[in-house]
């Protein structure tokens, strides 16, 4: 601030000089300079209120340009911005060999209710009822009108339903989007499907996650969005699935049978065409888990993959094949056959009496228990439980469903001698009958390994070498010899040259000893025999043939016939044409006229 | 006695003052009132409630009071700006403990007989105590470092505490607000530029940053800021109050949809459509017309009040009016970048418009003060 020097002596004495109140000029000059610095002060404060006049008047301008580029443009609907690939949520489709749909994803809605946002919660909760009958009127009043905020009503409704529930018209009454997982088969291959349920639960969406069977054995697959939505192709065929689980229900209702397993695999690749286990459910709505005593009465549980049983005779062959790739024996070498057979405090009988020696082929077509045992002794416990082991039959088959390490065999805790002898002719061993359907594949395949799986392969599995070619061939001819004159002439199938193996073991008591009246009747049956494409192992459980005088239990007359039935409607499905068997040219007689 | 009444040289009195007050603003402002009701009897669906009724109610009582604190004397308000400050800053304090929640908030505080957002309260008061401030202030130490001071506390209190509720919008607001009244005081341009300059250079580093490998912010971060600076890149998410905002003004066109023809607003499309996206129900059924109706309003309001502004010989009353007419300048063009898209959403009403009736009697309230600063200037 400039100061004008008021009081200098010589400006006073000046102002004195002239007459003038020099007091009076300094308060003069006082207030000019107030006025001054007030005016500065004005004129400032002017000039900022102009500037914010300035920043109002551009803002005023920008919010009317924009209104204007608004009311001109014509209005558009929004669209998500394009931020990378879009991800795929969506669980994948399982399909058959062939590609065709085995379970997929359907769009549905979950209905929940807001408690607080309902007008009318009594009335709300009626007409709910009346919509869902299984639903509970009194508690869906006393869930409205309590204190609770939010409910589920309904996991998933059909469009009907939902139609309905929107009529109601209350805005509490709310609907979530979700997938749900269908399958459009219904029942079919049901156990090998599994099933699938709900993980977490939003109002957006719901984690669809599987619960059993190759749903649950492939779930982080079919969940990982890096498949991009790659459907997982199973070796199952449907119309073969479909024709043998038809078969195997009419066939468990003609033997009596309580339960049924069959399955169909390919010789070479393991692939598991088709397996079926009776009784069965409907994925799209899995029955709770077991509640009652047994377990293995439950339709969830797999007979095929999860139950494991003594299955008898079936079981020769491996006896007889082992001693025929060791060398033992021939074919043709003569087996003692007397009985009973004595050993220590056991006594082994046969169904009949064979005489005193049989040949190994007739100790198979005839299934005699004595002739099998003494084959038994020349391999000795130490060779033969190597050998069961290459087959398989002692660990938990490794196919592709979570069911599968709960159906370990039951191995004898002490391999005796004893045990040699049982497990020879299908006793004191339990497998699964997946255990007996691979172990039948690698043995007649030309003698290598194969484990079973349910994905499609694209070619055998060349595994391991358990028999030589030449003794494969010889299983197979002793196998087809059972069919034409032996316990299993029932399944001769013409055209297609069935080989097989039957087996009736009495089923075990819960607390020791074997049931008199209650089998399991099993056919391990190989097509065609002289170069076999497919194995088939078929099971019943319980079953009573009753068309005769007195009721007959026995496999060849149970579960043969039945297998026969299958292969007969499968066969030509599999693209199988009948062969002429050679044979029949000896009675063709050539003329000429 | 101040300054203010020892100049006064005339000052009407009684029921004349009634003829001395500035009419023109009062009758636009309610102008901008009548059209907001319009627009919520619209939004009802053509019925009186849940909106309209309770609204021209609280208009009522916000007329009342705004011409009692019209009549009453300046100086009598000059001399309160302390205590209302200091009774704002004690409700601001309040709502932090005993406030109700309302939309993610602590906003509201029930006083038993009428319930108020201290934040819009603090804007007015705000206001008054830096205007008193720089009127008791002698002209050059407004500059000062020292005299900087007290008048940054006063505005950094209220808009932390308002900031705490969380409410960004309105804390900005009274951020902004406190620094117009000190930019008119003549506080130097100086400070200003070194503030607005230091924020925009902390913003483009922030932002620069981003993608190196001394980036200062996480990516989620950044990503939260683009969404709330761009939020049409989400338009399901974060951004579908602002797209389907977009639509209904675009919808509108030129002439509008017609009176209670809006769809976006009536069909629950547009939400909060009664309170801080009731501009987009106008400009849909009014179109540019009624959209540019109201902007040319709120420019008269703007234009009547720094007028009055410009003036004032007193101070006090010219601070005054720059402050609050700046806060409510604030409030609607915020509102209206914010439901064009030009601006992120922070949830600020639209003054005047707008359901609400803390921020409708305030504001009435802060007329009351401009309209009694009318009234008692010194001629």
């Amino acid at each position: 601030m400039i100061r004008r020097p008021l009081r200098p002596l010589a400006h006073i004495l000046k102002a004195r000089a002239q007459g003038e109140n020099p007091e009076a000029i300094e308060k003069e000059n006082i207030r000019i300079r107030h006025e001054e610095m007030r005016d500065r002060a004005r004129t400032r404060a002017e000039a900022r209120l102009l500037v914010l006049g300035g920043i109002f008047l551009i803002a005023f301008c920008m919010i009317g340009v924009e209104m204007a580029m608004l009311a001109g443009s014509e209005p558009e609907e929004p669209r998500a911005a394009a931020s990378g690939s879009p991800i795929i949520g969506q669980r994948a489709d399982i399909t058959d060999r062939n590609g065709r749909i085995l379970a997929t994803n359907l769009e549905t809605h979950a209905l929940y209710a807001q408690p607080p946002e309902m007008i009318d919660p009594v009335g709300s909760a009626q007409q709910l009822a009346a919509i869902f009958p299984e639903l509970d009127e009194d508690r869906l009043i006393r869930d409205f009108t309590g204190d609770r905020k939010f409910l589920w009503v309904r996991r998933q409704i059909s469009p009907e339903q939902m139609q309905a529930v929107h009529d109601i018209g209350d805005p509490g009454l709310l609907f979530g989007p979700r997938e749900m997982r269908l399958y459009p088969n219904g029942a079919l291959a049901a156990h090998i499907l599994g099933g699938a349920s709900y993980g977490r639960e939003g109002v957006d969406s719901a984690e669809v996650i599987g619960v059993a069977g190759v749903e649950k054995y492939f779930d982080s697959y079919l969940r990982d969005p890096a498949n991009e939505g790659a459907p997982l192709e199973l070796s199952i065929d449907v119309t073969a699935q479909a024709a043998l689980e038809q078969v195997l229900d009419g066939g468990m209702t003609l033997m009596n049978a309580k339960g049924a397993a069959a399955i169909l695999m390919d010789v070479h690749t393991g692939e598991i065409i088709a397996m079926a286990s009776l009784p069965d459910f409907d994925p799209n709505n899995r029955p709770p888990a077991a509640t009652s005593v047994d377990p293995s009465d439950n339709p969830l549980f797999n007979r095929a993959v999860q139950g494991v049983y003594e299955l008898g005779s079936v079981f020769k062959i491996f006896a007889v094949a082992q001693a025929l790739n060791l060398g033992l024996l021939n074919a043709d070498t003569m087996v003692e056959t007397a009985g009973p057979m004595i050993w220590g405090r056991f006594r082994i009988n046969d169904f009949h009496n064979y005489g005193a020696q049989l040949s190994v082929t007739d100790v198979i077509v005839k299934s005699s228990n004595i002739g099998t045992a003494h084959i038994a002794l020349m391999i000795g416990v130490e060779r033969q439980q190597a050998f069961l082991r290459s087959l398989g039959l002692l660990a938990p088959t490794t196919v592709e469903m979570v069911e599968a390490p709960t159906g370990a065999p039951l191995v004898p805790r002490n391999w005796s001698e004893i045990s040699l002898l049982t497990i020879s002719y299908g006793h004191g061993l339990s497998s699964s009958p997946l255990h007996l359907a691979s172990a039948y594949a690698s043995l007649v395949n030309g003698g290598t390994r194969v484990t079973p799986t349910l994905v499609r392969q694209d070619g055998p599995q060349n595994g391991e070498r358990i028999v030589s070619d030449a003794v494969s061939a010889e299983v197979r001819s002793m196998l087809r010899a059972v069919v034409t004159r032996g316990t299993a002439s029932f399944g001769e199938v013409e055209g297609y040259e069935v080989g097989g193996k039957t087996g009736t073991a009495d089923k075990p008591r819960p607390n020791g000893g074997y049931y008199d009246e209650k089998v399991i009747s099993t056919f391990a049956g190989v097509f065609p025999a002289s170069d076999p494409k497919y194995v088939l192992v078929l099971t019943l459980d319980e079953p009573v043939e009753t068309s005769g005088s007195e009721p007959r239990r026995t496999a060849g007359w149970t579960a043969v016939p039945v297998a026969a039935e299958l292969i007969r409607r499968v066969a030509p499905l599999m693209g199988l044409r009948p062969q002429v068997e050679i044979a029949t040219l000896d009675d063709v007689s050539i003329t000429s006229n | 006695m101040s300054y203010l009444e020892y100049n006064v040289k005339y000052v009407p009195s009684g029921i004349r003052k009634l003829l001395y007050l500035n009419w023109p603003l009062i009758l636009l402002v309610t102008a901008v009132c009548g059209l907001g009701f319009l627009m919520l009897y619209s939004i009802a669906g053509g019925s009186a409630d849940p909106w309209m009724r309770p609204q021209l109610q609280r208009f009522g009582a916000g007329f009342a009071l705004m011409m009692i604190v019209a009549l009453v004397p300046i100086w009598f308000w000059r001399n309160m700006s302390v205590l209302a400050y200091l009774i704002s800053l004690a409700l601001l304090v309040a709502v932090e403990f005993f406030g109700e929640v309302g939309m993610g908030a602590q906003r509201w505080l029930n006083l038993g007989f009428i319930t108020i957002q201290p934040s819009e309260v603090a804007k007015i008061t705000l206001v008054m105590v830096l205007a008193a401030y720089y009127d008791w202030l002698p002209g050059r130490k407004v500059s000062h470092p020292f005299w900087m001071l007290p008048p940054i506390l006063l505005i950094v209190l209220p808009t932390v505490l308002v900031l705490a509720q969380p409410n960004l919008g309105t804390s900005v607001l009274i951020l902004v607000t406190g620094a117009t009244v000190m930019f008119c005081a003549g506080v130097h341009w100086l400070y200003f530029a070194t503030v607005i300059g230091s924020v925009a250079g902390a913003v483009t580093a922030v932002m620069q940053s981003r993608g190196t490998t001394w980036q200062l912010l996480h990516d989620y971060q950044y990503r939260r800021i683009d969404t709330f600076l761009d939020p049409t890149s989400d338009p399901m998410g974060a951004g579908y109050n602002i797209t389907q905002a977009t639509i209904a003004l675009g919808s509108g066109g030129w002439t509008g949809r017609g009176f209670m023809q809006g769809t976006q607003s009536r069909l629950n499309f547009l939400p909060e459509k009664q309170t801080d996206f009731i501009f987009n129900t106008l400009a849909e059924e009014f179109g540019f017309i009624g959209s540019m109706t109201l902007l040319v309003l709120y420019a008269l309001i703007l234009i009547f009040c720094f007028t009055a502004a410009i003036q004032q010989k007193d101070k006090y009353s010219a601070l005054l009016i720059s402050g609050i007419s700046m806060s409510f300048f604030m409030l609607f063009a915020v509102n209206m970048l914010m439901v064009m898209g030009l601006a992120p959403v922070v949830g600020v009403p639209l003054p005047l418009v707008s359901y609400g009736g803390s921020a409708l009697m305030v504001l009435l309230v802060g007329f009351g003060l401009i309209q009694s600063a009318h009234v008692h200037r010194p001629r």
